[in-house]
């Protein structure tokens, strides 16, 4: 991980570019697009500028027709250019974001769920995808306008030094002028000593109003809400006092711009003036120059937003690029064995196992066995190693040392494809996606048909809930399944698990968040509902263990008391 | 806290629809401090104007004494200074509606996000208990640093609108009023070019904002189901659907993106037209002589400004849709109805605030029995009562136990006597002082509460602790520490005491969160102790360690415990229970009644003390909260 960290931003800034590569040709469209939008400003402003200084020495209405009718075209295609750009530039943001959002996915998928607990946040999931879509301005924030302004740049120059040379000179130096230096202010606002303070600042604030509204029933008991209150409003005080000494600053961007277009205009008509006189110039072009010069300079303010918006996307990147470097737990053997039909005995033996080298043992030695059609209890305090059991027999997380063995055969030696078509999991959160009933049964066994399906429901105890639904199995399940109640909600999961037909069923703190009774039942239901497969039950709660036949206790990674 | 919906870039998702105009009055009303900054934006703004027309009108001059009457540089150099001068002034225009703005919106997030959190206190803990904390706490962060754009920004822009366009074609009349005419007749077709587009893409959005938000959402909901997905070998499907969510994003957002850049093309198109229409009529009469060259070069350089102010607020309120919508969520907080209770020592840093004289009377718990009549609870959206026409009397140094099933009330009852939840009939008195005429926080200094869910704060464990004796000795917090079975854990930890928790530290478990919470109470010494469910996330055998060292401590203190059942407190003089069979009173020695079938396991050698006791009702296990709720029925919200 610490080597992205030391990335110097330009690379990592190439390795985005080479992750996210959309399809050049519809970024090289909304540059093109842009660079005739900017051109067509330029054009009309010049144009105009010569329509009137040349129809001012009255040369008739069919010397000025021709330049006049192209003003009207480049006045007409402006707006459609300019439409047409941040048509195709948002959809080259939303390829890209896509892209960007399988990638993580990809990254995330062999690292979940134990692999993830390498990281120090708990919050990778959510920072992850917010990132994500922090890397699709990459190409319509930064990339592009960066793009279409140097274009346009160049082109006016070009433009202005086939007229006047020396004006090109005079433009060209105030462009770059300009261009570097919006950027670069923009960029010394953004960071600095007082910028940093400013972010430390918001994150204590941030805290602080969150603690202040989630604690808010214990500041008041405890008659700390006054007091509270004091300190964030004393951390907001010192907030806006630095954001509003900041704000002196914040200007100078935008004079600098100003002052960069006043050089640019006022130098180029002080050179066309002396190359008329000089006769080095036509006296119907005196006008274009300072015209064409101001149009020049129209885009060059998106340079600033850029820049910042640049460096927001490097950082964002820089944490992406991250989770690339974090190692992969599990992978497949080259020749993996193969699972034995029918029943068969689980073991774990001697088994040791951390999550990083940094952190303690969470396995110390634990040996387990599930004999074919048995029901175990595995029981233990929060963290003493019942979730790493699950981790490892599902082949989310390998052993340090000790063996697994699925069937005789060791765990290492199978594909996790393999392991986990003969271990079904009801896990803890009991995860609903959005979808239907049916989807979400038929999660692991798509293919099944409607009997199959009406079994698992049957056995979950779930058929006649389904039944008075209004669209039965074709209910759709609110978004993360928000719409079902908690036991309803692992009955699905057990349903799902069911349907699977695994000879293992893995029940990982299903009871939690049920009150007694409904836990009471929906074990019942699990046990009646499992006949000849290996159940283990994953608990803190005794009250859960009735009907298990062996009853292991973990304490500190270690198997203890065995009834 | 339900997990935030991933958004696409900033600024792309169009925010939600909401009626109402392009200024919210009731936002002009609440923030009156804007104003001043918004007159100065104002004033910069038309300066900065007249500068641009003064610009041109030099310009204009320049060139034409060059080619009419063969000037050279040297004759029009003090015009070029003048020029240059302009541009001066106009650059020192630009930095001051910069600061403007910056200040402005400094100003403003300050404001509402001090109305903000002061609104969330007077709300109280009965509105905060919903999910909406986390709202809350985002739009106090997030909500009001959007309101830079919209406030410094999108405000003086929108007023410049309707004033600079009018400056200058006033000015253009003045000098040629067929120009002028020519201008008017374009700019007459802005208002309902915006109308029409305006009203097209909000009808789109509108119909769409649903399906683009569910489609943001499934990435976030994929790949935190990834666990379940790789379980059931679907991960290649979850992989198809990410990159199907993403795509249907795209094409969803694009059909939206087409309708809503109709405005700014408009605009751009409607900018393009004038000027070109202008420069075309302006040559034509030179031809005709109708008009100076210095005349026609001056109104052809001013007029694209006329359309610029137009364009910038078009873009600007495109870019300050997340900002209003975050103010609409703020506004919509601040006026909800609240109580309003002062919060003494809001100035005075992290101090116990200082007692607030009644007229009412002082309580005094260790003396006077406290006594519930007739109380009657409804929460708002709840058909049914929470409580109805309850009545407890607790005498000093009496422990009682709530009891019943999840919904019956108990945490209720825990609400009424904190003072959290008002009762709509019944009183509560402590003696013959009635708590409803006393300040809650005067009460509230004579009670120590467990909450079911505690809180941990941002800060040290020191700190943590400290809530509850702001001016504790070190010492005392280890006793409390020893006291509450947490002495094991500040011994592990490498910076004891002062390890920072809460939000980027150290993560306790539930467990540890309700041992941290009943040390705060211990520490709090007072002399009525309120324990919400205070088990619901302990092991039984530290449950049974607990029982025996709180002992002591519990005597002499009244003390209500709520819980399925009372495994904490070792005596218990009456049990109380509440539910739909009645509410009905257990004298003590009286066999403990069970609510709900627990089997005991025997020869595993748990819940060692328990007599038959090991029944664990606990109601959840782990950090996860969004599992905690769903049978706290009777945690109002």
């Amino acid at each position: 991980m610490s080597d992205v960290a030391d990335l110097p931003a330009s690379e990592v800034f190439r390795r985005l570019v080479r992750v996210g590569r959309p399809t050049l040709g519809r970024l090289a469209l909304a540059s093109l697009l842009g660079v005739a939008a900017a051109m067509a400003t330029v054009g009309l402003l010049a144009g105009s500028g010569y329509v009137v200084d040349r129809a001012a020495f009255r040369p008739g209405l069919g010397a000025i027709a021709g330049i006049l009718a192209s003003v009207e075209v480049l006045a007409f295609l402006r707006g459609p250019l300019r439409y047409g750009e941040r048509l195709v530039g948002h959809d080259v943001a939303f390829r890209t974001l896509g892209r960007w959002r399988v990638w993580l996915y990809d990254r995330l998928e062999p690292l979940s769920p134990a692999g993830l607990r390498a990281w120090r946040s708990g919050d990778i999931l959510t920072r992850a995808t917010g990132d994500v879509d922090t890397l699709g301005d990459l190409y319509l924030r930064c990339l592009l306008p960066v793009a279409t302004t140097v274009a346009a740049s160049v082109l006016a120059v070009v433009v202005e030094a086939l007229i006047l040379p020396t004006a090109g000179l005079v433009l060209g130096v105030s462009l770059v002028g300009a261009m570097v230096v919006t950027p670069l202010v923009a960029l010394y606002h953004g960071g600095g000593a007082t910028a940093a303070r400013e972010a430390e600042l918001e994150g204590e604030l941030s805290a602080q109003v969150v603690d202040l509204v989630q604690g808010a029933p214990e500041l008041m008991a405890f008659g700390q809400d006054g007091a509270y209150l004091g300190r964030i409003e004393a951390v907001d005080a010192e907030l806006t006092a630095l954001a509003r000494r900041r704000a002196l600053a914040a200007g100078t961007t935008s004079a600098a711009l100003v002052v960069w277009v006043g050089v640019a205009v006022v130098g180029v008509l002080a050179a066309g003036v002396a190359a008329l006189r000089a006769h080095h110039l036509e006296p119907v072009m005196l006008a274009v120059l300072p015209l064409a010069a101001v149009g020049a300079f129209e885009s060059v303010p998106m340079l600033g937003t850029a820049a910042l918006r640049t460096r927001q996307v490097v950082a964002a990147g820089r944490r992406l690029l991250a989770v690339d470097a974090v190692p992969v737990p599990v992978h497949d053997p080259d020749h993996p064995d193969t699972v034995p039909e029918g029943r068969f005995e689980v073991t774990v033996e001697q088994a040791h196992l951390r999550y990083r080298t940094d952190l303690p043992w969470v396995l110390r030695g634990l040996d387990l066995t599930l004999p074919a059609g048995s029901r175990v209890a595995l029981v233990g305090a929060s963290g003493s190693g019942k979730t790493s059991v699950v981790n490892v027999l599902l082949r989310f997380w390998p052993l340090d040392s000790g063996r697994a063995t699925l069937g005789g055969s060791d765990l290492e030696r199978l594909a996790q494809a393999q392991v986990r078509r003969s271990v079904a999991l009801v896990d803890q959160h009991a995860v609903l996606f959005a979808g239907t009933i049916r989807q979400n049964i038929a999660l692991g066994r798509p293919e099944a048909d409607d009997a199959q399906i009406d079994d698992a429901l049957r056995r979950a105890q779930l058929a006649d809930w389904v039944r008075t639904l209004p669209d039965g199995l074709d209910t759709p399940i609110g978004e993360a399944g928000s719409r079902v109640s908690g036991g309803q909600r692992q009955r699905i999961a057990l349903a799902r698990a069911l349907l699977v037909d695994a000879p293992i069923l893995v029940l990982d703190e299903v009871t939690a968040g049920l009150d007694q009774p409904t836990a009471a039942r929906l074990l019942a239901d699990v046990l009646a509902a499992s006949d000849h497969r290996t159940v283990l039950l994953v608990t803190h709660r005794h009250a859960d263990l009735s009907g298990f036949e062996h009853v292991v206790r973990i304490e500190h990674g270690r198997a203890g008391a065995v009834a | 806290m339900p997990p935030p919906a991933t958004l696409p870039p900033s600024g792309a998702l169009p925010p939600k629809p909401r009626s109402g105009g392009l200024v919210d009055p009731r936002l002009a009303a609440r923030v009156t401090v804007t104003r001043r900054y918004l007159v100065v934006a104002v004033v910069v703004g038309l300066a900065a104007t007249a500068c641009v027309v003064v610009q041109a009108v030099l310009l204009a001059a320049v060139i034409s004494r060059v080619l009419l009457h063969g000037a050279d540089l040297g004759s029009v150099t003090p015009l070029l200074g003048g020029l240059a001068a302009a541009f001066a002034a106009r650059a020192g225009c630009a930095w001051a509606a910069e600061a403007a703005a910056a200040r402005t919106s400094a100003t403003v997030t300050s404001v509402l996000r001090r109305q903000l959190v002061r609104h969330a206190l007077d709300l109280g803990p009965t509105w905060l208990a919903g999910e909406r904390a986390g709202e809350l706490s985002l739009s106090a962060t997030r909500g009001t640093a959007a309101l830079d754009t919209y406030f410094g920004r999108y405000l003086p822009q929108a007023v410049l609108a309707g004033l600079a366009p009018l400056g200058i074609l006033a000015w253009v009349a003045w000098t040629d009023w067929i120009s002028a005419l020519v201008l008017l007749g374009v700019v007459a077709l802005v208002p309902v070019a915006m109308i029409w587009t305006g009203r097209e893409s909000s009808r789109h959005t509108q119909r769409q904002w649903r399906r683009l938000s569910s489609l943001s959402a499934r990435f976030l909901e994929l790949v935190q189901g990834l666990p379940t997905l790789r379980a059931f070998g679907r991960e290649a499907h979850g992989r198809r659907e990410v990159a199907a969510a993403a795509e249907g994003l795209r094409v969803t957002t694009m059909k939206t993106l087409r309708v809503a850049f109709l405005s700014a093309l408009a605009m751009e198109f409607l900018a393009g037209i004038g000027t070109g229409l202008v420069a075309m009529v302006l040559g034509l009469r030179l031809l005709g002589g109708g008009v100076s060259l210095a005349t026609a070069l001056a109104v052809l350089l001013v007029s694209p400004e006329v359309f610029l102010p137009l364009r910038r607020a078009g873009a600007e309120f495109h870019a300050s849709a997340e900002g209003r919508a975050a103010a609409q969520r703020i506004l919509d907080v601040l006026d909800l109805p609240a109580g309003g209770t002062p919060h003494p020592g809001a100035a005075d840093g992290w101090g116990d605030s200082p007692p607030v004289p009644d007229p009412a009377g002082v309580p005094d718990p260790a003396r006077d029995a406290i006594r519930l009549s007739g109380i009657t609870v409804t929460f708002p959206g709840r058909g049914e009562p929470a409580l109805r026409g309850f009545d407890l009397d607790v005498a000093p140094g009496e422990h009682v136990a709530l009891i019943g099933p999840s919904g019956a009330g108990k945490s209720t009852v825990i609400g009424v006597l904190m003072g959290f939840v008002r009762p709509d009939e019944g009183t509560v008195h402590v003696g013959d002082v009635d708590l409803g005429a006393v300040a809650p926080a005067s009460w509230r200094r004579h009670v120590a509460w467990v909450p079911q869910r505690p809180h941990i704060f941002t800060g040290s464990l020191a700190d943590n602790l400290r809530l509850g004796d702001p001016g504790a000795t070190v010492e005392r917090l280890e006793w409390a520490c020893s006291l509450c079975g947490l002495s094991e854990l500040v011994a592990g930890l490498p910076d004891g005491l002062a390890t920072p928790v809460g939000e980027g530290g150290l993560s306790m478990s539930a467990g540890e969160r309700a041992r941290l919470a009943l040390a705060r109470a211990v520490l709090r010494d007072a002399p009525v102790v309120l324990l919400d469910e205070p088990m619901a996330h302990l092991d039984v055998g530290t449950e049974v360690e607990l029982r025996a060292r709180l002992a002591p401590w519990f005597e002499g203190r009244t003390v209500v415990v709520a819980a399925h059942r009372p495994e904490l407190v070792s005596r218990v003089d009456r049990t109380v229970r509440l539910g739909s069979a009645g509410t009905g009173s257990f004298p003590p020695g009286a066999p403990y009644p069970v609510d709900a079938a627990s089997t005991s396991v025997g020869g595993i050698g748990i819940g060692g003390g328990g007599d038959g006791d090991d029944g664990d009702d606990c109601d959840g296990d782990g950090p996860d909260p969004s599992h905690e709720g769903e049978q706290a029925a009777g945690v109002p919200r």
